[in-house]
């Protein structure tokens, strides 16, 4: 069955899909290079090479997930959403500490950020849950009540590491994928009130210290540039050195007289932009728009309500992703740590990024193969 | 989009892609429009940050000019000293610090006292401030800590330059010393390029001529990472904007007028006195070729080599000495001329016609004036002005004083330079006092003639700078001309062209007839060679040296205790002067040497004068024939 499909699949391989998100990673990888090229130690001046390896184990991988019809996915679901909850709370027993959060699990020489790949397990789980309750009215908290449980779950286990960042992404992945179902307007007023008077409340009780600095120090920069606000303001100084068309590849000063720590990991559109200047970032810019919006077509023309969710939440996760990542180097965003897909090095991050690009184009595959999972359901065939 | 229309299921999502899609461009452009912003329209001023974060600007030290005397012989420079700085929080206590110890050859308590400061230091908020451990340090120690420096994390080793003075205390107080700026003058010479932590002179030629000798500080552009390491390779110099670099520019060097040699002759023969000021000037020039004062201090301990606690405790020694060594008794120290004021109260009466040179008074030992009686030295029978000046008769003097009053001796006095400033301009001058009856009224109730005839010996309320009784004495001897002083000839390149040479310059001709002035000259050459002349029986023949002996008493101290009994007797002692000029028939210096508390001039003071003219002599005769052979040296030895 699965071989039949991935077969008739061929023909309808989504180039542009593959091409957008290919490009963004030589691009990435190339301006890798010229992050690390700085770098003090051996180690990490090799990074770049890491980062081929992440990419061509992401790519297996994705292939993997893209070949299999996504309605086995779908079956397995719900588990694949526990095995992601009982990592995260592995995290707290085996984690390692770096910089004063736990994240990491370590397998061998390998370790590996469990709340990556939680946002692949949330984005399905939903996905599931939706897929099996359709609705023709408009959707009440009520019905909203066991989504948000799915998304509270691995939010709360994340906050606790902590990682404002990842919890961020979880719960805009929610969002974003209830912004594709029909919702009563009362209930959604409901929900943006109780927000609004969540935010203070999650300020000083929520927040921890640091993450209090890095958020305020966005607003003012310059008032601590030696502490919180070091990373915001040589970074909008390296973007800003860029100018039109930059200092040229491996010449932005910022980045290769040290201005700009984590260049390689939540700082890398800051080198980018100063190598290459406003026109590169409109091109990086553009691309990630294509990908997002690609997404959003997907799963406009998915046969299924799951694929659409998945494509939805995939595209989800690589808008916000890019959003918060470009949003906080430019200046308009607060300091979290969240990565630029394909973009940062790390390989949870990119292999995280690849698999959902492989759902994606699962999603893509299959739009118009017509193969329904549910007796009963209409059949139709695409155009 | 036309599939989910028309399914039941897929329905609800039907109309939000479109709305999906809003917010994606939407989120997007935000972000192009702040780009836009920081890359196209702020992109000059972020480009000026970057800038500005890699180039920094480090400032190249000059070298301060240096003093030189008449024939080149260096009397101040400078040398490298070495100072250890370290970063408490850097510094590894328990490999890195005792091997520094060790290197420094620190001594034990001094180690322990470091140490106890560097360990405070880390625990507290300013670990990371760097600290000086030691000053100063010995050109060894500079070897081995540079060659180890990479395994000395934490550890700096700074070039400083230090003050030098080779001649240690002989010309002390006219060359004067250095000290580091403090806050407060800091705050009015930020403007003239002074920073934390400069050396400025402060008294003396150091102090005088001060903007000659700094020279101007220059600076380059570097480029630097963001730990603060350069980075010199050819890539990065090339993002260094013009103009690149400023030279600095050495200081001048100066070459002064003093002789060192007579300097030390001078220094020399005044050995035996505990206080006291001696100066030599040329006669027909106002230079001076030595200036001494005693006791004279080391400039090197107070310009900070060794150290600030070293500076300060050589400053707590100078200023408890009774004999104050810091005060540059040649131009700083008023004095009372006593009898050397005698000639210029003679031009006085004779200017004015008012006395007859030739006409005898009877000296009897005293002088009964209204109830009050002036005494004499001697009895000295009768006498004429010429014998009055070569016996220094006071009985004549306060007859001549009453005959001519006390303003007639203050104009003659200030014509020839007392009671103002000469403007040397080195060390902080005394100006002296001139009284005249308006002086005495105000500061005396009432003026009373029994002042006048203190005054026309050198007593009562007149008093003199020693530089300012050669200035005098040299327009005596070159028949009326005071000339300004001068110390330092020329200001000269490091490679010794002179940028500029200093004329002598006459401060006026004073007014005063010139066949008067010979009438005294005939009369200051009796002091020495006649039989009678207060000198005459201390002269040395073969010196042709015309001069006056002081005798100048002091305000009288009270011993408060037995301990004090020797102090108190010095103290109370007379201030002994000799003033002379030679040789007598066409003079060509002029010297005045105040033995501080030493009793009689002509016992105390002459022969310290005799000796140095005897020198000069000796020298000219030893450079006129050195000369010979070698033509024209014009540069003197080096």
């Amino acid at each position: 069955m699965a071989l039949r499909d991935s077969f008739q699949a061929r023909d309808r391989f989504d180039w542009p899909l593959f091409i957008c998100a290919a490009l963004i990673a030589v691009i990435g990888i190339v301006n890798l290079y010229s992050a690390t090229s700085v770098a003090t130690s051996a180690a990490r001046s090799e990074l770049y090479l890491n980062q081929v390896y992440w990419f061509v184990a992401g790519g297996i991988l994705a292939v993997i997930v893209a070949s299999v019809d996504y309605r086995h996915i779908e079956r397995f679901g719900y588990i694949l959403y526990a095995v992601g909850i009982v990592l995260l709370v592995l995290v707290f027993i085996l984690g390692k500490d770096i910089r004063g959060s736990t994240r990491w699990i370590n397998i061998g020489a390998f370790a590996f950020q469990p709340s990556e790949f939680m946002k692949l397990f949330l984005i399905v789980a939903l996905a599931k849950y939706l897929h099996g309750d359709p609705k023709a009215e408009g959707r009440t908290l009520r019905d909203l009540l066991a989504p948000a449980g799915l998304t509270l779950l691995p939010v709360l286990l994340v906050l606790r590491q902590p990682d404002l960042g990842t919890a961020l992404i979880l719960s805009l992945i929610f969002v974003s994928i209830m912004g594709l179902t029909r919702i009563q307007w009362k209930t959604a007023l409901l929900i943006g009130v109780s927000l609004l008077i969540s935010v203070p409340l999650a300020w000083s009780y929520v927040l921890k210290d640091y993450q209090r600095a890095r958020i305020t120090s966005f607003l003012n920069p310059e008032e601590d540039i030696q502490g919180a606000g070091w990373h915001a303001h040589h970074a909008r100084i390296a973007i800003g050195n860029g100018g039109l068309f930059g200092q040229g590849y491996m010449k932005g000063t910022q980045n290769q007289y040290l201005f700009l720590p984590d260049q390689h990991t939540d700082f890398p559109f800051p080198v980018f932009a100063e190598d290459w200047g406003f026109a590169g970032s409109l091109v990086l810019i553009g691309l990630y728009a294509f990908l997002v919006l690609w997404s959003v077509r997907v799963a406009s023309q998915s046969r299924d309500r799951f694929g659409a969710v998945v494509a939805v939440g995939v595209g989800a996760l690589v808008f916000w992703h890019a959003f918060f990542n470009l949003g906080m180097v430019v200046g308009i965003l607060p300091v979290v740590g969240v990565t630029l897909p394909l973009f940062s090095y790390g390989g949870s991050s990119v292999i995280t990024i690849l698999i959902g690009m492989g759902l994606l184009m699962n999603v893509s595959l299959r739009r118009h193969s017509g193969t329904l999972l549910h007796a009963g359901e209409l059949r139709l065939r695409g155009p | 989009m036309s599939s989910l229309v028309s399914r039941p299921d897929t329905a609800e999502f039907r109309k939000r892609p479109r709305w999906l899609a809003l917010v994606v461009i939407l989120g997007f452009l935000t972000i192009v429009v702040r780009l836009f912003y920081l890359q196209v329209i702020q992109a000059d001023e972020n480009q000026a940050l970057a800038r500005e974060n890699i180039i920094r600007r480090v400032t190249l030290a000059t070298t301060r000019g240096v003093i030189r005397d008449a024939y080149g012989r260096v009397l101040a420079a400078s040398r490298p000293s070495y100072n250890v700085y370290c970063v408490p929080s850097k510094l590894d206590m328990k490999q890195v610090w005792p091997r520094l110890a060790n290197d420094l050859n620190l001594p034990a308590d001094e180690r322990e006292k470091t140490e106890k400061r560097i360990k405070d230091l880390q625990n507290g908020p300013r670990k990371d401030w760097q600290i000086l451990v030691k000053e100063d340090i010995s050109r060894d120690a500079v070897a081995v800590l540079e060659t180890h420096i990479a395994e000395l994390p934490g550890i700096d080793v700074v070039p400083f330059p230090v003050r030098y003075y080779p001649n240690k205390d002989l010309v002390g107080q006219a060359l004067g010393f250095m000290a580091e700026i403090d806050g407060d003058t800091l705050m009015r010479l930020r403007t003239l390029g002074y920073v934390e932590g400069d050396r400025r002179g402060v008294a003396g030629i150091e102090r005088g001529w001060e903007s000659y000798l700094r020279g101007t500080r220059g600076w380059q552009k570097v480029v630097v990472d963001a730990r603060g390491r350069r980075h010199p390779d050819e890539e990065s110099q090339k993002l260094i904007d013009d103009p690149k670099r400023r030279d600095p520019v050495p200081g001048r060097d100066l070459r002064l007028s003093l002789d060192l040699d007579l300097q030390k002759a001078l220094a020399k023969s005044m050995r035996g006195h505990l206080g006291g000021a001696g100066v030599v000037v040329e006669v027909r020039s106002g230079r001076i070729l030595a200036m001494y004062s005693k006791p004279s201090y080391d400039p090197n301990e107070l310009s900070g080599g060794n150290g600030v606690e070293a500076v300060r405790a050589a400053f707590r020694r100078l200023q408890q000495d009774p004999l104050m060594p810091l005060l540059d008794k040649t131009m700083s120290g008023a004095y009372p001329p006593g009898s050397t004021f005698k000639p210029f109260s003679a031009l006085a009466a004779l200017g004015e016609s008012l006395v007859d040179p030739n006409k005898r008074v009877n000296c009897r030992g005293f002088y009964q004036f209204g109830n009050r009686v002036f005494k004499c030295t001697h009895v000295h029978g009768p006498v004429d002005m010429h014998e009055a000046i070569v016996r220094s008769c006071n009985v004549y003097f306060y007859q001549l004083g009453e005959a001519i009053g006390m303003d007639r001796l203050a104009k003659i006095g200030l014509e020839f330079g007392f009671g103002q400033k000469t403007g040397l301009g080195t060390n902080p001058e005394a100006a002296g006092r001139m009284p005249t009856r308006a002086w005495y009224a105000q500061h005396y109730r009432q003026f009373r003639q029994g002042f006048t005839l203190n005054a026309a010996i050198g007593q009562g309320a007149t008093t003199v700078t020693p530089l300012q009784l050669a200035l005098a004495y040299a327009a005596l001897a070159n028949d009326g001309t005071l000339y300004e002083p001068q110390i330092v000839r020329a200001v000269e390149t490091a490679d010794g062209t002179v940028v500029q040479e200093f004329a002598p310059r006459v401060r006026r001709r004073v007014n005063v007839q010139l066949p008067d002035i010979v009438r005294v000259r005939r009369a200051l050459w009796g002091v020495v060679n006649e039989e009678k002349g207060t000198v005459y029986h201390n002269h040395p023949p073969e010196l042709d040296v015309a001069g006056k002996t002081g005798t100048a008493q002091v305000s009288h101290r009270a011993a408060r205790n037995a301990a004090d009994e020797t102090s108190t007797w010095y103290f109370n002692r007379d201030h002994a002067w000799f003033v002379g000029y030679a040789p007598s028939r066409s003079p060509e210096i002029a010297v005045v040497v105040l033995i501080e508390h030493g009793g009689f001039g002509g016992v105390k003071a002459a022969p310290v004068v005799f000796d140095v003219i005897r020198a000069y002599e000796r020298l000219k005769a030893e450079r006129a024939g050195a000369a010979a052979p070698a033509a024209s040296a014009p540069k003197g030895t080096r």
